[in-house]
């Protein structure tokens, strides 16, 4: 019966309404079979009793359960939990019915009601002090594990073993008191040990390797190679992503050609000519592309024949080139130049476009003039660059010269119509050190002359030169130009505008090497005649739309309302078509954005075989995603692997081991630790083709993005993190901070006198009573924590019978340890001396603050004993016990009723002038001791020359970095106070002074959002003025201040324990 | 009144708070005991057990009282929320008070996990806050009482209509207060205590 309330305890993750709705009645049924046999709920249940019920309640749910795991994807993952069977108990992170997805998706069984004969692992991160106490009651003997364990084993993609993972209750979250309650299972936290498991510490370890990350769409085209595919959020986006979606490379390169023609026009002579139908055939041995040109390289250029295939497939990719160079420019440039202030700015030219200036420089024919530059023989001849010069021609042109371009010759073009256009034609290869060299020249010469630089890619990028008011722009244009001409020995266009849009239509014109300035006067002349089809982002699709309805040019365009745009286009594209025709681009000059996503996609001579291949390919893949967002210093968590499949009655494609026609397919999964990790991405990928259940035959491309990026950066990643994911790494963090904390500093640096324990600190006494026989109760199997983590402080405290028990279980050795401690600490102070009745002995009175008042200014002290409600007195601990008897009079019952008015008109008197005194005090040092970090008064106290204060000073810097707040103070205050000797009278009237000041200071900080905090100092320094005449003073006084301003701020006064 | 662009973001803050308040006030009135306890049923909320009323009125009167927040919480205008329990003579004997502070301009950046993680503590918190409330009177009665900064124009708003000014008998004298959770997180300053009436509050009153 126990049982089945405690699973309902935990939340039934109902998958579906109506399982969560039963899982409710029963609820109330379990409740009312237990508490009241005659409930009414149960009695109206149609079964004949609560056996039979809930037995066919579980097989519901069983069944259900069963159903949703063969239905899922389920079929494609590995069963890791096979033979799993968790119950979810209470609380957990992630929550329970996350965990029951992830055993329905792995294999594993997941109980909603707990059985001795079914579940195997019982799943929680918490459990109530009954629970532990009763450890065996509850588990029956079998583990009970985080949820870690779980999360982990699906990271690492077997069931690790649950040892390391078992709950190290309270250890890991309240560790003073609990690492004493809980029955230890194995001295080491567990946490640690299975860190190295987890995503995130390998996460941290990424170096900086460069890779590809966002790259303009212009370089989309389907080249021979292609490589680098990342998506960016710039206005480009929509250029990208209709790309995406078009199904056929011709018509993919051709939107993109428009989108920027000089270098990507592609001829529409894509027929399918060369027939090689099947993939064994292809054998034959083109070069690929390598450093000295064309054929003569025996590499071999498909999946079926190249092992190392996809590194020298990135190795040789002008994409991959390009994506990995922006890397590398933001690397260079981000130091130097201030990225963030300048955006600002950008921002402000983007309003009064008008106003605003922007140059839009790009190299002529880069790829062709960086190789040529050198080779004068060259200089005026047509020339190509292309990875390849074989005979059979079906290479793709990458960049052509302009001598080339007259005779016809065009990026994307095949290599062998180029060569029918112009038998001259000279084919180069790549020269990527070059390219290198050029690009940083030149980005050296943009920045030399701009602070607004945005880099487009390796050759091309906006100025924005509205700041720079002195130079005329057309001027500033033509030194550039020449600058870089001399430097780098390639031309450069420059096209200059009032807005990015207009800059870069004006380099059109100007091209090749020249600059062109389009005034704001001239930009209405200049559209009217701009064919539609030319303005970036009007890719063919979306001119056809325009040309059906008879638009051909802008001025056209322009005749046309935003909202009937928006209607025929959709809301962005309108909005885009209506701006750019006239001239207008909100998009401002602004520094290289984070990309939202990264991976890696091939599609070019891409034929596998059998499985093997694909598993070796995917690897390959795998690892070059994995440097790529180790090079962008970033992790992931969803994971989409991309196909490219053979259309049913596509040919072999004309373009020698292209793609194709194809069909693209897309599948995705989200995990919960984000990762850069190699293994888990090479299983995920794995995982995810298999769900594609392809012919391995009919693929002709194959692309992983990962998205969901976080920055694997540890320091950024408490900001970035999910919830989940922060509270699964929050119990390891806390566990080797207070490790490190309590151990370490709380050992050395206690200097608790050892007649603490008999004399002061009941109640701290108290809690460790308490605390303390589990240690002893625990199972069995507890081992006991290694002696250097014992906390001397407890030790200390522990009643002197407990610790002979101890003792006893080290070996008699503690007895030692603890005489080495305190001797050591003997002598380094020899100030800790402490009277041994100290606490029994009435308070000396004090002409400032006379006992009996203090306490009875109280509002809420009754004035006499005869008010008290004994009851209550019964209740309190002693020590408070005699602190409230001692704050009444000593003779109470010869204090007559009249005496009484007087007695609290005196104590108002008094209590006006305390408030008076608090206000004056803040009135001019204005909470300044809590300011800084750390706080002022830490300084302060320092230097005191008092122990007292040194004292608060040293704890608050011990406490400061895990919890900065006076109540952790004032808590190790009072394990510690046993140390602090009273000094002189005249001596403790400026301690108290001074204390009071910073409480009142830290109160008044605190009293508009946090009085839990004052409550919770408001009741440890009531403890502890029970124990020390220093702080009976203070509290005294503060006591006054705090009541004040709670009923200043709340309109009441503390109730005091 | 100060909505401008963390428009959505506040609303984002108000609506949870909205709901955290209608689970919280569900809480409160639960572990009183007003009612007896198969009234309520266990539900999740923010991945913790919380309870939730059964009867649809009750249910209904706790969801309105919040949901009719939600327009002057968004303005800034709501200073308390007050669960107030009366002994017959409508003399209330214990009060929790939400008082809680919006930033409105800030409220944009805050993410909603961590406003989840902070009001989480809340709810944990009330589950064990029994031992600070005193047993109910015979014949009591609750209801639910915002305290705004500003009283709305009248019909401004639809859901303000909902609301009326209260007639509550206020205490004589200032209330104890028992702190029970604080939360000061940037766009969200939140705190829960308990008011009891002062002891010597009791005197005349029952003198009375």
């Amino acid at each position: 019966m126990k049982r089945s309330i405690g699973s309902n305890s935990s939340g039934n993750s109902g998958s579906s309404k109506k399982s969560k709705k039963s899982n409710q009645k029963t609820l109330g049924a379990a409740w009312g079979a237990a508490s009241r046999p005659s409930s009414s709920s149960y009695r109206s249940s149609p079964f004949s009793d609560f056996g039979s019920y809930m037995e066919v309640k579980n097989r519901k749910l069983q069944d259900q359960f069963e159903t949703e795991a063969s239905s899922g994807v389920s079929g494609s993952e590995e069963l890791i939990f096979q033979g799993v069977s968790i119950f979810v108990d209470g609380f957990t992170i992630p929550s329970h019915q996350e965990l029951r997805g992830y055993m329905l998706r792995y294999g594993g069984r997941f109980e909603n009601y707990f059985s001795r004969r079914s579940v195997t692992h019982i799943i929680c991160s918490n459990l109530p002090d009954s629970k532990v106490k009763n450890l065996r009651a509850f588990s029956r003997g079998l583990p009970v594990v985080k949820p870690s364990w779980i999360v982990d084993s699906i990271s690492a993609n077997r069931l690790l073993g649950w040892v390391p993972y078992q709950l190290d209750q309270l250890n890991d979250t309240q560790p003073k008191l609990s690492a004493f309650f809980a029955p230890r299972r194995h001295s080491n936290p567990p946490v640690t040990s299975s860190q190295p498991e987890t995503g995130y510490s390998e996460a941290e370890e990424g170096s900086s390797i460069i890779a590809g990350d966002s790259e303009e769409s212009r370089d989309n085209v389907v080249d021979e190679i292609d490589g680098v595919y990342t998506e960016k959020t710039t206005p480009e986006m929509t250029a990208q992503t209709r790309t995406d979606k078009l199904k056929s490379s011709e018509v993919n390169a051709e939107t993109l050609g428009n989108y920027d023609k000089e270098e990507k026009e592609l001829t529409s002579e894509l027929q399918p000519t060369s027939n090689l139908p099947s993939a064994s055939d292809n054998k034959s041995s083109h070069g690929k592309p390598v450093a000295p040109a064309a054929g003569s390289s025996v590499r071999r250029h498909s999946t079926v024949e190249d092992p190392n295939f996809v590194e020298n497939y990135f190795k040789n990719s002008r994409l991959h080139f390009i994506g990995t160079w922006r890397n590398r420019y933001r690397k260079r440039f981000h130091g130097s130049f201030n990225g963030l202030k300048w955006t600002d700015s950008g921002q402000n030219t983007a309003e009064n476009a008008n106003k605003s200036t922007i140059i839009h420089i790009d190299l002529d024919s880069f790829f062709v003039s960086v190789v040529i530059r050198n080779r004068l023989e060259l200089q005026d001849k047509p020339v190509a660059v292309c990875h390849s010069d074989s005979p059979k021609g079906t290479a793709e042109i990458s960049s052509a010269n302009y001598p080339a371009r007259a005779y016809g010759v065009k990026a994307g073009m095949f290599v062998r119509h180029a060569k029918d256009l112009c038998p001259q034609l000279v084919i180069v290869p790549y020269n990527f050190e070059a390219y290198e060299e050029v690009a940083d020249q030149f980005y050296d010469i943009l920045h030399r002359h701009c602070r607004k630089v945005q880099a487009v890619s390796c050759d091309e990028a906006f100025l924005d030169v509205s700041d720079l008011r002195d130079v005329e722009p057309e001027f500033l244009a033509s030194t550039i130009r020449k600058e870089i001409l001399d430097t780098t020995g390639c031309s450069a266009s420059a096209g200059i505008g009032g807005t990015m849009l207009m800059a870069r239509l004006a380099t059109r014109v100007a091209k090749p090497a020249g600059q062109f300035h389009i005034s704001a006067e001239k930009v209405e002349e200049f559209l009217d005649q701009l064919a539609v089809g030319t303005l970036p982002g009007v890719g063919s699709v979306l001119k056809e739309k325009l040309e059906m309805q008879n638009i051909q040019t802008c001025r056209q365009l322009r005749l046309i309302s935003k909202d009937s745009l928006q209607k025929d286009f959709g809301v962005k594209t309108g909005e885009m078509l209506w701006s750019y025709s006239r001239g207008l681009d909100l998009r401002s000059v602004t520094a290289v954005q984070e990309s939202k996503s990264i991976g890696a996609e091939v599609n070019w001579g891409v034929r596998f075989r059998d499985q093997q291949d694909v598993q070796h390919f995917l690897q390959c893949l795998c690892k070059e995603v994995s440097l790529r967002l180790q090079g962008c210093e970033m992790i992931g968590r969803t994971f989409t692997l991309k196909i490219k499949k053979r259309k049913k009655d596509a040919g072999e494609p004309a373009k020698y081991m292209g793609c194709g026609d194809c069909d693209n397919f897309s599948r995705s999964i989200t995990v919960p630790a984000a990762t850069d990790d190699i293994e888990v991405l090479q299983r995920i990928s794995k995982k995810l083709f298999g769900s594609f259940n392809l012919d391995v035959k009919e693929v002709r491309g194959v692309g992983l993005q990962v998205s969901k990026l976080e920055g694997a950066d540890p320091s950024n990643k408490g900001s970035s993190k999910t919830l989940t994911s922060w509270l699964n790494s929050a119990p390891a963090s806390i566990q080797t901070e207070k490790d490190d904390h309590v151990f370490a500093a709380e050992v050395r640096e206690i200097p608790a006198d050892c007649k603490r324990r008999d004399t002061g600190g009941v109640s701290s006494l108290r809690e460790c009573n308490s605390a303390e026989p589990s240690v002893q109760s625990g199972d069995t199997n507890s081992s006991l924590p290694p002696m250097c983590h014992l906390d001397m402080e407890v030790l200390e405290n522990l009643p002197p019978e407990l610790l002979t028990e101890l003792d006893g279980t080290y070996g008699g050795k503690l007895f030692e340890l603890i005489e080495k401690k305190r001797g050591k600490r003997k002598i380094n102070s020899d100030s800790s001396h402490v009277s041994l009745d100290e606490p029994h002995v009435a308070h000396p009175p004090f002409a400032r603050a006379p006992n009996e008042r203090a306490i009875e200014t109280n509002d809420l002290m009754p004035l006499s004993l005869s008010q008290v409600d004994v009851s209550v007195l019964q209740e309190l601990p002693e020590e408070l016990r005699a602190d409230v008897l001692g704050a009444f009079p000593a003779h109470p019952r010869q204090q007559s009723s009249s005496d009484a008015p007087m007695e609290t008109c005196k104590k108002q008197d008094k209590e006006t002038t305390y408030i008076n005194d608090g206000e004056n005090e803040i009135g001019f040092s204005s909470s300044s001791l809590w300011f800084g970090n750390p706080p002022l008064w830490v300084e302060n106290f320092k230097v005191s020359g008092n122990s007292t204060l040194e004292k608060i000073s040293e704890i608050y810097c011990n406490v400061a970095q895990s919890r900065p707040m006076l109540s952790t103070v004032l808590q190790r205050v009072i394990s510690e106070v046993g140390s602090f000797h009273d000094a002189s009278i005249k001596d403790l009237e400026k301690t108290v002074d001074d204390v009071c000041e910073f409480l009142n200071e830290y109160i008044k900080i605190k009293v508009e959002g946090d009085i839990e905090e004052i409550y919770l100092c408001f009741r440890l320094l009531k403890r502890l003025a029970a124990r020390s005449q220093l702080f009976h003073q203070v509290y005294e006084i503060v006591s006054h201040f705090i009541q004040a301003l709670i009923s200043e701020h709340y309109g009441g006064s503390l109730s005091i324990p | 009144m100060h909505m401008k662009d963390g428009n959505s973001q506040t609303g984002e803050v108000a609506r949870t708070l909205v709901g955290f308040l209608e689970v919280a006030i569900t809480m409160i009135v639960f572990l009183k005991g007003f009612y007896p306890s198969a009234a309520f049923e266990r539900r999740r909320y923010m991945n913790v057990v919380v309870q939730r009323a059964r009867h649809p009125e009750l249910r209904d009167y706790i969801h309105s009282a919040a949901s009719g927040l939600l327009p002057f919480i968004q303005k800034g205008l709501v200073e308390r929320v007050a669960v107030i329990f009366f002994s017959n003579d409508n003399v209330p004997v214990e009060r929790f008070i939400f008082k809680l502070t919006i930033n409105l301009s800030s409220a944009a950046s805050v993410e909603e996990n961590q406003l989840e993680f902070a009001l989480r503590s809340f709810l944990i918190k009330l589950s064990v806050a029994k031992p600070l409330v005193k047993p109910l009177p015979p014949n009591c009665r609750w209801e639910v009482t915002a305290y705004l900064r500003s009283l709305p124009e009248v019909g401004s708003s639809k859901e303000g209509e909902l609301w009326i000014p209260t007639d509550t008998k206020q205490w004589m004298k200032p209330p104890v207060i028992t702190p029970v959770k604080s939360l000061n997180s940037e766009p969200l300053c939140l705190q829960l205590y308990l008011e009891h009436p002062s002891l010597s509050e009791t005197q005349p009153c029952q003198a009375l």
